[in-house]
């Protein structure tokens, strides 16, 4: 018998993803051996320097290591993969910071004391009096971020769909533990893992049909077979079509995001943040690669899908929105506009429409984790003012904070000097470019309804008498202001000098096939 | 085709062997019906404890079934790797090696924090 | 006045800077004790504007070249954008105006129209809103006018929100909403110029200069012309995109409404003249004949609504809906008196408007009613504020003697020369401002003294003082036009020539022409 070939690994460039993975590992060993009040350090300072570490090792390999497939090709080492690595270290730190505060909430962090006690009951009482924490949270993060990480450099369909199960069970599991309104978190998370579930299987399903087509499940494969034909190929098609709705669904576009709204507001507002941030970077990241590497050559049938899926997302998004009386619902219609305007970029198909998603990425990731930061401090006694009403009048009482929220509003509506403008004056030129006009001004109504909208929560905090139901705003500890200071800053630095970050996209945004 | 026969055959076999002891069960075996025959998962034993209101089961009972099916399952793979252990060479031992070690980590979690415990 | 500067510094962004940087510096004077020091900071920067204005006028030089004292360095290079400012003859006419204005809104204003303790911020929203103003004016570089002349409206929105009447929110969102759509339709164009011009040079650019000598095939100009004159439609305001200004203007204050009438409007206009004209030629001709029918209603409805108001903030808005219709008209006529009418009547309308805004606000201060009827007889009580309000009036009905008469009469011959029915159909628009200021001043100021107004008391010597200038100006400007025309006049020679008027995309309204072609 002959040995089998040993499969051929570049350790160094696959330090990000193992750093983090073990990290996890010695979380779940950290949970098991450390004492109760030992863990909570523990597990931060381990989760802080992994993702710290992770990043750096990001960088170094950006820096130093050859670009091509790595691990026998089942991932690719490429601009855009390390560009999104870094991205979602990035998002993920700055969502850590925010998720480890416990000083906004009186009774500790963001997540229930112990998940497994019936919400109101006498257990749960008891463990809020000890004050207790749950610190597997920082454990099933890190495995979240490994799956994140692997999700954007897969370079094969089961490698993206495996990815995609790592970074999206522990996200279940993430969505139904908050503090406050448990009820109503424990069945966002049943919804989001019933229908994760469901476009998991069909993403699964549209990779069989994939490999049924082309007979290798790599993605340089898939290209080739796909360059080769001559005639449209319905096994093929079915395949994209099938892969496309799973991945848009974790993208979160109409009409496949209709989880949205429900998830994000009944997560703890920290995951929530870190849904929209890192793991909407990861399904953008996936999705270009996706249609870019293996399905590039038929552009022709899938653009014309993505149009009408980006133009019913940023249209419905926006007015959609409009009518939310709560922030966060009204904020996860916002981050589905957002998409909306993203998947302009990516049907631009070429490598300006590339760079112009990565840097809208970059953008909007950033303000919108700070945007759910902002929210966890803004309370009222029973937890978080999620009703937008109790918003009146914050910018008399908190000027700082109401001035920071309205700049990240005011860069989700794309005004100049801010990161959110320079994002979509890409997406609209990389698509004016690629001959998208309808898809511009299309955005262009979507945008001004938007900006309705913004204006009007701007209205509500600083030009509206506060009512007697009216929110406080908690002093938060170091950790969030650094997060959503972070946020806050970008924006406004990538708004007013976008140039080297331009450059970055610009060299990165080319995919190895 | 020849080398296909014997598997045709051992699945014939097993097909027969099937039909042929619940066929022969029906006309020979004794017919005693209690209780804790027709109860679910019938072997004899009463379920501890017993379920309320007739159809539920403690969730204790579904957390140790699983359990047990997550670390069963692993095994498969432990069998494939036995039968090429010669060509796996050391590369196949470490990956065996850190998978089980992935295996162990949850067990000892569980261990640990009491999931082992049936009270 | 054609002493040339040094060069070595940088006039056109120290002008933009100064009122910046006070804007800053105010926001640091937070202490309610401070407000004092507050207030002589923001006057002082507003005046430092106003010198540097005056010098940059004195160093240019009307017959040289286009742009002048010129700076320039890259921002983006990725887009082709780069920092430019430069002066025009135009732009430096606008400059003067808004500095005068700035200047006189925040020293009319010494007692404030707002609550205590936000008088800092008011004042820092004013500079901020006066640096931003410049610096469109004197952009020259498409982008940074872009991101400029979005950025202004965030003062403007929390100056009407914050500081405003019982309504201010809703005006405030008003406003700020159709000023989003009219920005995000110029975005559109900007992007489509942007890949014009990446097409044509090879290289994206947003000079101006360099996009004026850019030709496009006649359908991309056509729609790129749509998205600009969206954007400068609304600002103007011209009907019938105008219904967010008379809620603005009647839920701000006078001060606020000065600026946004006197100057941010002008924008709107100012946008016409540089953009639309020299970049967009052939559209702008094509589509003149609706842009004109358009300023003749603007004409004839303001007016009309103006009669009508029984509230003097809202009428002084429609009356400058009116006037818009005046100045879009004398800029989309092509001839070069009306052009030079039009520039000349922006000045004359933003001084007399500031005017009638900064008395009107006072009176209404002393009285606490906007209502026209709550008023009668004030001419009794204070003489001096009835008198400086009616030069105000007078200019604003176009009294031979000031300004406004010579911006008028320019912009009606003008259009004569084009169109004896355009000019005929404008001249009513004389008629009946006529009606609506005269009737206004006669219920304000004569008559029997209404309860209430016993209380109004006469203009202190310092808001004289403030407001004096404006008279003195529009007097000025009304017996020696020269002085402002000699700065405009090769501008608008300039801007004309690359307009193909009269050719044979002239359309069919040009056909009822009596007059001579220019």
């Amino acid at each position: 018998m002959t040995p089998i070939s040993v499969v051929d690994i570049d350790y160094v460039a696959l330090a990000p993803v193992i750093i983090v993975l073990v990290a996890a590992v010695i979380g779940v060993l950290l949970e098991a051996f450390l004492p109760e009040a030992a863990r909570r350090s523990g597990q931060l300072l381990l989760t802080g320097s992994a993702v710290a570490l992770a990043f750096l090792t990001v960088l170094i390999v950006a820096a130093s290591r050859p670009f091509g497939p790595i691990a026998g090709g089942s991932l690719m080492l490429d601009g855009p993969g390390l560009f999104l690595q870094g991205l979602i270290l990035l998002t993920s730190g700055t969502a850590i910071l925010i998720m480890a505060d416990r000083r906004v909430d009186p009774g500790g962090d963001a997540f229930a004391g112990r998940v497994s006690t019936l919400p109101g009951g006498e257990e749960e009482r008891e463990v809020s009096r000890r004050g207790l924490m749950q610190t597997e949270v920082w454990p099933l993060m890190l495995f979240c971020i490994g799956g994140l990480l692997l999700f954007v450099t897969s370079n094969d369909l089961l490698t993206l769909f495996i990815a995609l199960e790592i970074l999206s069970l522990p996200l279940y599991l993430l969505v139904g533990m908050a503090r406050r309104r448990r009820l109503l978190s424990q069945e966002a998370a049943l919804k989001y893992f019933l229908m994760g579930a469901l476009a998991s299987a069909i993403l699964l399903f549209g990779s069989a049909l994939a490999y049924a087509y082309a007979g290798t499940i790599e993605f340089a494969g898939i290209a080739e077979r796909i360059s080769e034909r001559t005639t449209a190929n319905t096994l093929v098609i079915a395949a994209v079509a099938l892969i496309l709705v799973g991945l848009l669904f974790k993208i979160g576009a109409v009409p496949f995001g209709q989880w949205v709204p429900d998830v994000y507001q009944g997560a703890p507002t920290p995951v929530t943040g870190f849904m929209a941030a890192a793991v909407k970077v990861a399904a953008v990241g996936a999705l270009l690669r996706v249609l870019y590497v293996p399905f590039g050559g038929m552009r022709w049938e899938w653009e014309p899908v993505l149009w009408i899926v980006a133009s019913l997302t940023m249209l419905i998004g926006s007015l959609v929105a409009l009518a939310q009386s709560d922030i966060k619902r009204m904020l996860a219609y916002s981050s589905i506009a957002n998409a909306g305007f993203i998947l302009i970029g990516v049907a631009a198909a070429d490598q300006v429409g590339l760079s112009s998603v990565l840097f809208y990425l970059l953008a909007y990731s950033v303000a919108t984790l700070a945007a759910f930061g902002i929210v966890t401090m803004v309370r009222v006694p029973t937890g978080e003012a999620t009703s937008l009403e109790q918003w009146a009048g914050i910018g008399r009482r908190s000027p700082l904070l109401a001035t920071a929220f309205s700049l990240i509003l005011l860069s989700f509506a794309g005004i100049p000097l801010t990161a959110g403008f320079i994002a979509k004056f890409g997406v609209f030129t990389a698509a004016i470019t690629a001959g998208a006009l309808p898809l511009v001004i299309v955005g262009i109504v979507a945008s001004a309804i938007a900006a309705a909208l913004y204006v009007r929560i701007i209205v509500r905090m600083y030009f509206t008498d506060p009512v007697s139901a009216s929110a406080g705003v908690a002093s938060p500890s170091p950790l969030t202001v650094a997060g959503v200071g972070l946020g806050v800053a970008l924006t406004v630095i990538l708004g007013v000098f976008p140039q080297p970050v331009l450059n970055l996209v610009e060299q990165t945004s080319i995919f190895v096939r | 085709m020849n080398a296909a026969w014997p598997i045709v055959a051992l699945g014939g076999l097993a097909f027969a062997f099937a039909a042929f002891s619940v066929v022969i069960a029906a006309f020979t075996g004794p017919k005693r019906f209690n209780r804790a025959k027709v109860a679910a998962y019938e072997c004899g034993i009463e379920p501890t404890p017993q379920p309320i209101g007739g159809g539920r089961f403690p969730v204790k009972y579904y957390l140790v079934a699983m359990m047990f099916i997550i670390f069963d399952i692993e095994l498969v793979f432990l069998y494939p790797w036995a039968v090429a252990f010669d060509q796996l060479g050391l590369f196949g031992f470490i990956a065996m090696m850190l998978f089980l070690i992935n295996l162990i980590v949850p067990y000892l979690y569980e261990w640990r924090r009491g999931g082992l415990e049936w009270d | 006045m054609a002493a040339s500067l040094p060069t070595a510094i940088p006039w056109t962004v120290l002008i933009v800077l100064v009122p910046l940087i006070g804007a800053v510096a105010v926001t640091f004077l937070r202490a309610p004790a401070q407000q004092r020091a507050a207030r002589w900071t923001a006057f002082g920067a507003s005046l430092l504007a106003l010198l540097l204005a005056v010098i940059l006028a004195i160093g240019f030089t009307p017959a040289g070249p286009g742009v002048q004292y010129l700076v320039s360095s890259p921002w983006l290079p990725a887009l082709g954008v780069s920092l430019s400012f430069g002066v025009t003859g135009i732009s430096l006419v606008m400059v003067l105006l808004t500095t005068v204005l700035a200047a006189t809104v925040i020293a009319a204003e010494w007692r404030m129209p707002v609550p205590r303790g936000t008088t800092q911020g008011y004042l820092a929203l004013l500079l901020s809103l006066e640096a931003l103003v410049l610096g469109v004016f004197l952009a020259r570089d498409l982008f940074v006018f872009y991101v400029l002349f979005e950025a202004m409206l965030l003062p403007v929105y929390f100056l009407i929100g914050r500081f405003g009447g019982s309504r201010r929110g809703f005006a405030a969102v008003k406003f700020l909403v159709y000023s989003l759509v009219g920005g995000l339709a110029m975005l559109a164009a900007l992007i489509g110029l942007f890949v014009e011009s990446k097409a044509a040079f090879g290289r994206p650019t947003f000079d101006m200069t360099a996009l004026a000598d850019m030709t496009m095939s006649t359908p991309t100009e056509r729609l790129i012309w749509w998205g600009f004159f969206l954007a400068f439609a609304i600002k103007a305001p011209l009907v019938p995109l105008h219904t967010w200004l008379p809620d603005a203007a009647a839920e701000s204050t006078p001060g606020t409404a000065t600026m946004l009438i006197g100057v941010l409007d002008k924008v709107g206009v100012f946008g016409m003249l540089v953009i639309l004209l020299p970049l967009l030629p052939n559209a702008s001709v094509f589509y003149a004949p609706m842009v004109v029918v358009l300023a003749l209603i603007g004409i004839l409805y303001g007016a009309v609504l103006a009669i009508g108001q029984g509230d003097m903030k809202r009428l002084f808005a429609y009356t400058s809906v009116s006037h818009f219709g005046f100045i879009v008209l004398g800029v989309f006529v092509f001839t070069g008196i009306a052009m030079n009418g039009a520039i000349f009547y922006m000045v004359a309308h933003g001084l007399s408007t500031a005017g009638l805004f900064l008395v009107a606000g006072y009176l209404m201060s002393q009285r606490g009613s906007a209502s026209i009827s709550a008023y009668g007889g004030v001419s009794q009580r204070a003489p001096l504020l009835a008198g400086l309000f009616l030069v105000m009036a007078l200019s604003t009905l176009a009294l031979p003697g000031l300004a406004g008469f010579i911006g008028e009469f320019l912009v009606l011959l003008g259009a004569f020369q084009r169109s004896v029915v355009v000019g005929v159909i404008a001249t009513t628009g004389i008629v009946l401002a006529a009606i609506y200021m005269l009737w206004l001043v006669q219920r304000v100021m004569v008559g029997p003294l209404q309860p209430g107004v016993d209380r109004v008391r006469e203009v202190t010597v310092w808001q004289a003082a403030a407001v004096g200038p404006l008279v003195a100006l529009l007097l000025l400007l009304g017996f020696f036009p020269q002085t402002v025309l000699s700065l405009v006049e090769p501008a608008a020679q300039t801007t004309l020539a690359g307009v193909p008027a009269g050719t044979a995309a002239t359309p069919s309204l040009f056909g009822l022409t009596g007059g001579e072609q220019p």
